[in-house]
């Protein structure tokens, strides 16, 4: 019998897909989500203190938070208040709940009630013989994973996976113990999100971040929103796109689906919010095909060269180009080659959609460019955001104010944690940084990131993993690989605040290292902690919990991994973890001493709004080898769809966050009571000869072999692009071959899954 | 656009003026009007000016800014708007001309905007404050070298201290 979140849902609700965001029922939506969590002290608790200069950093998203002294008394989104308390919760799972189920049980639990159980509240081991978590000491669980790592034939036998909730201190402890152990087999959930964006970055603008600031966003005269849905993923971008609205910039949305976040906003912070229509988001809004942005900034770019013909001096900055960058000629010789056919082909727009597009630029002086994973999850997510920085280099969009490159991340440190070293590769001078620094050698060899150490696992080359935070085993692709690779470890130990896949599809051995979560006080040996994060744009600030911890037998994820590390390597390299156990402030001494950028880090991070940390290329710097910024050529590809296939994009819902749905609903798209259901376009349903809310699997289509299936969807007609899909993951990342990956960037594309669509046995 | 242009004889030399011109954050030493500046970048300056209920806050572009001879700034904040160039010119070795020309939008400046003869007032007396403060200690408390062109930094030397940070790719 297949699992029942894998079951149909009973036929979902289906209503009119929302045309605006947030407003009184965001609010209300949150206040009734966190109080069916917790208790009205609890949450008012939380809530006053998120995002606030001395409270909790929101783990929600990466969007940065105003200058303090501009900052909201409630300075939260709707998902923010859901995730925060969501972990705030006041269920508690105990040892007779893992009694009463057994692994196999709770396997077959969906993602939704594995989450509402609540909060994990001691160690518990899964034995080899065993289908039952059982209690466990911390001593005999940290020793346990400690001596099956110190038994491997070598440590790269062992990963240490990253999700981006981990703050600053627990991802420099990390990868300071994964390297003194011998490894650099780091994976992250940047893997999984933003790689494509920090090598085409890295590659053309030498540094891995992007260049913009909240105040950027708000003087901007243009704005780009490409393959991103602020409305759920980030809903305070909205308050930043509706000041930039306010201050005269226009917005143009770029995404196959007409998102609600990105068209209207109601700031529930403002009477026109709660009472009026709100502020418009997108003045225009391009329905692109899915894997075609690649396509539409090179019409753009081909659009401003011609213009630039026609009237010469005008169009370009010629002087940045001069000064800044190299390859333009090369570059500008390409993009005229590129045939308008097939930019229409690849976008599904107009001409002159693209061309009233290229008119608001050149229009606007200052442009920003945002995107996230509609862009990045593309087999040419790397050369797509080469484009856009052709795009923003050729009118000097880059280094000066109101302008500049946007990723926006998902995690809320998942910026920090890779700043902090957390990648399977870093670069030589930061491992002589740390070799001075703690007088070890590091190896040099790179390690896996999240796809390979898959492969890693499915082959037998790698034995343990090591999860921190997260939820890899429903965040990676391709699931039945990832599952089956999985349970060939001989162990999985996950640090842990919640129950979630990743606990009930384990290796022979498993672990479950319950932690303190980011609201609760965290009191070491020298008194109460702190911890630090970076946002989306390069601000590094504090969070400090205030409630009670779960369970009095919670560690901090600080000092589980300082007592791994301990037990590990005995006393290989002279690092004192008893002492960073302690006093975080002694590991952010470390930081300062290895990070370029850190310098005093203890005393600038405490004061209000913390740290922002510099963007070269607004120094005027673009360190790339050769000192300049570079202008790419990118062939034009688009994704390759056989007839009678779709290309499926996998989302969350607006009740989710990451791989966890709050609930079965998805209000602005107009979906209730269920989650397995694929929104096609009504034309595409018309030609694929299928009905409306007719059951169907859907069939991935890659080349080797493999059948991927998920089975029993329910259709949606749904606004969304011609030709593309959507479904939400996670329970579509079973169709995600691992090898369907992004170029150079190792990223899954799972924006840009080849599927058809095949009416359900017994329909 | 109302325009304001006021010139004060500094008895330093050129460079000297300039230098301390380009340390932003110490003009709350000696300016009456401004109570905070802050440099975001090279080319972008937070202002806080005036108190109480005339409190503004407002982001301003350095969109030129060349050693010796002057820099050029406008206003990110509709509420605030206005241009403004402060040029330096060596007068004698030891002596450096200041001009301050501020162009304000009739919309924004708040009462510098609408109160006649405030804003050339409150100019003038800025720089009085900056020529006492200069010719009293004599000498600049920093400087930066650098060039703008265009809004664009350009830096002295390849790498300056504030852009060494992390460059690997983040995900």
């Amino acid at each position: 019998m297949r699992p029942s979140h894998e079951q149909p849902d009973e036929r979902p609700t289906v209503t009119k897909p929302k045309e605006w965001a947030a407003g009184l029922p965001g609010v209300a939506h949150a206040l009734e989500y966190s109080l069916g969590q917790t208790s009205v002290p609890r949450t008012a608790t939380t809530l006053l203190a998120i995002n606030q200069p001395d409270g909790i950093d929101c783990p929600g998203c990466a969007w940065a938070d105003p200058t303090p002294g501009h900052r909201h008394r409630n300075e939260y989104c709707e998902n923010g208040a859901k995730h925060i308390n969501d972990e705030a919760t006041s269920r508690r799972i105990t040892s007779d709940f893992f009694r009463q189920y057994s692994v196999t049980d709770l396997n077959r639990q969906s993602d939704l009630w594995l989450n509402q159980q609540g909060r994990l509240t001691e160690p518990m081991v899964k034995r080899p013989d065993s289908d039952h978590y059982e209690p466990i000491s911390w001593p005999e669980a940290l020793g346990l994973l400690a001596g099956e790592l110190k038994a491997l034939d070598s440590p790269d036998e062992a990963a240490f996976y990253t999700s981006g909730r981990v703050s600053n201190e627990a991802a420099f402890v990390l990868q300071l113990f994964a390297r003194a152990f011998g490894t650099n087999n780091l994976p992250d959930c940047s893997n999984l999100c933003h790689e494509s964006s920090g090598f085409a970055l890295s590659e053309t603008l030498g540094t891995g971040k992007g260049t913009v600031s909240l105040e950027d966003i708000h003087h901007a005269d243009l704005i780009f929103l490409v393959g991103q849905n602020p409305g759920s993923n980030h809903p305070r971008q909205l308050s930043a796109l509706e000041e930039a609205k306010n201050n005269g910039a226009r917005i143009i949305a770029v995404n196959p689906l007409p998102e609600a976040g990105l068209l209207r906003f109601k700031n529930p912070q403002k009477p026109r919010g709660i009472a009026g229509r709100g502020v418009r988001i997108a003045d225009r809004f391009l329905q692109i095909r899915s894997g075609g942005d690649l396509a539409l900034f090179q019409g753009l770019n081909r659009l401003l060269l011609e213009a630039e013909d026609a009237r010469p001096g005008t169009v370009l900055d010629h002087d940045f180009i001069r000064s800044n960058t190299s390859g333009f000629e090369e570059f500008s010789q390409h993009a005229r080659t590129i045939a308008w056919e097939d930019i229409l082909a690849a976008t599904g727009l107009t001409r002159t959609e693209i061309e009233q597009a290229g008119d608001d630029v050149l229009r606007s002086e200052r442009v920003i460019v945002c995107w996230a994973m509609g862009v990045t999850q593309h087999r040419h997510a790397v050369p797509t955001v080469r484009e856009i920085v052709n795009f923003l280099l050729l009118r000097g969009n880059l280094g000066k104010p109101g302008a500049g490159a946007c990723p926006v991340r998902g995690h809320s440190n998942v910026q920090g944690d890779r700043t902090m070293g957390i990648w399977e590769r870093m670069p030589d001078n930061f491992l002589d940084s740390l070799q001075e620094e703690f007088g070890f050698e590091p190896p040099r060899a790179h390690g896996v990131d999240a796809v390979n150490a898959i492969r890693g696992m499915r082959d037998g080359h790698i034995k343990v993993f090591v999860g921190v935070a997260g939820n890899f085993v429903r965040a990676a692709p391709d699931s039945d690989a990832t599952e089956d690779a999985i349970r060939r470890c001989s162990l999985t130990a996950h640090i842990s605040t919640k129950l979630n896949r990743s606990h009930t599809v384990c290796g022979r051995t498993a672990l479950i290292l319950p932690a303190l979560g980011r609201t609760e006080r965290d009191i070491q040996a020298t008194g109460e902690q702190f911890v630090t994060v970076e946002d989306s744009m390069s601000e590094v600030h504090t969070s400090q919990g205030r409630l009670e911890p779960a369970s009095r037998t919670l560690l901090s994820e600080v000092a589980i991994l300082c007592r791994l590390a301990r037990l590990t390597l005995d006393g290989k390299a002279n690092i004192p973890w008893d002492q960073f156990e302690g006093d975080y402030g002694l590991i952010r001494d470390r930081i300062s001493r290895v990070i370029a950028g850190f310098q005093h880090f203890n005393r600038r991070v405490v004061r209000p709004g913390g740290i922002r940390l510099p963007n070269p290329v607004n120094e005027g710097v673009f360190p790339t080898p050769a000192g300049k910024a570079l202008f790419t050529r990118n062939a034009w590809q688009m994704p390759e769809v056989p007839e009678g296939h779709l290309v499926l994009q996998t989302l969350r819902s607006h009740d989710q966050w990451n791989t966890i749905p709050y609930t079965d609903n998805d209000r602005y798209r107009g979906i209730h009571g269920g989650r397995r259901v694929v929104l096609v376009n009504p034309a595409d349903l018309a030609r694929l000869a299928l009905e409306e809310g007719q059951l169907v699997d859907l069939v991935g289509v890659w080349g080797d072999g493999v059948e991927r299936r998920a089975e029993g969807f329910r259709t949606v007609p749904y606004p969304t692009a011609v030709g593309c899909a959507a479904a939400y993951y996670p329970e579509t990342n079973v169709l995600l071959p691992l090898d369907s990956v992004a170029e150079t960037s190792n990223q899954p594309t799972a924006k840009g899954i080849v599927v058809r669509l095949e009416p359900a046995a017994g329909e | 656009m109302n325009t304001v242009e006021e010139t004060i004889d500094v008895a330093v030399p050129v460079h000297t003026a300039y230098n301390q011109w380009t340390q932003f954050e110490s003009f709350p030493r000696f300016m009456a009007l401004v109570k905070d500046v802050e440099q975001l970048r090279p080319n972008l300056l937070r202002w806080v000016v005036g108190r109480g209920p005339l409190r503004h806050e407002f982001d301003v572009e350095i969109v030129e800014q060349v050693p010796d001879s002057h820099v050029a700034w406008r206003s990110l904040d509709r509420r605030f708007m206005h241009q403004g160039k402060v040029l330096f010119r060596a007068a004698a070795p030891e002596r450096t001309t200041v001009v301050a020309r501020l162009d304000v939008s009739p919309a924004g400046m708040g009462l510098l905007a609408h109160l006649p003869g405030l804003a050339p007032r409150v100019v003038h007396a800025e720089l009085v404050h900056f020529k006492e403060f200069i010719e009293s200690v004599g000498q600049e408390g920093g400087s930066w070298r650098g060039t703008i062109r265009n809004g664009h930094v350009y830096p002295v030397g390849p790498e300056p201290a504030r852009s060494r940070v992390p460059r690997w790719p983040v995900g």
